[in-house]
């Protein structure tokens, strides 16, 4: 019989196997562009994860700061510097 | 029921939290480049914020209900309506601690960026190899 709880918890077991899939490719992405990238679909996993985890303020303000301001932040600077890492 | 599947399911996201922690870990300790260090360090931040949230959490008691939101309804609530909220509502402490942390995690990210942008300009790279073998 499954219920809300289990569907909520359900949701929120593939956003953290998400998150961690997500967290594995930005780490070992070469190209830095693509690794923002990532880390910012993994951060989208995180702010669905705070609003089941019943957060929702935390998730208004991760919204703009860690999706929008993180990555336009570290862009600039790759933008500034090198593109690849490491050689 | 001998198996609880819904305590099967946060204990799977507990698992992939604590391997977020580990991968940030081997980003910033292990990565070359300096600005994958900076990504490596808000994956981090961001995963100590949602341990932070996942100690406050509970579950409501019915489960075949949808959630209520946590916040009282009433002008001047009884005893009966504060103790019925007091058992289903999540803890708000590691809420309020986890919206200070993000905001100075902003500030800290903007300051190692603009670090690293000065370090570029000062010795044209951001290995931390090349950066570690020059001299004066």
């Amino acid at each position: 019989m499954p219920s809300y709880e289990t569907f909520v918890m359900g949701v929120l077991a593939i956003l953290g196997l998400v998150s961690m899939v997500a967290a594995i490719l930005a780490i070992l992405e070469r190209d830095l562009v693509k690794a923002v990238i990532f880390s910012a679909i993994q951060s989208t996993a995180y702010a669905f994860m705070y609003y089941l985890l019943m957060a929702p303020d935390i998730a208004l303000v991760y919204i703009p700061v860690a999706i929008g301001l993180y990555p336009a932040v570290v862009l600039f600077l790759i933008k500034k510097t090198e593109r690849y890492e490491g050689d | 029921m001998a198996i609880n599947i819904n305590s099967y399911l946060f204990t799977v996201l507990t698992l992939a939290i604590f391997m977020n922690l580990a991968i940030s870990l081997y980003g910033i300790f292990a990565r070359p480049s300096l600005i994958k260090k900076i990504i490596a360090l808000t994956i981090l931040a961001d995963t100590a914020n949602t341990l932070a949230i996942m100690v406050g959490y509970r579950g409501w008691p019915s489960p075949s209900q949808p959630v209520k939101p946590p916040v009282l309804t009433v002008l001047k609530p009884s005893r009966e309506v504060i103790k019925e909220f007091a058992s289903t509502s999540v803890d708000p402490l590691p809420q309020a601690l986890v919206l200070t942390a993000i905001v100075i995690g902003l500030a800290v990210t903007l300051f190692l960026v603009f670090l690293t942008l000065q370090i570029y300009r000062l010795y044209g790279t951001t290995d931390v190899r090349k950066v570690a073998k020059l001299r004066g």
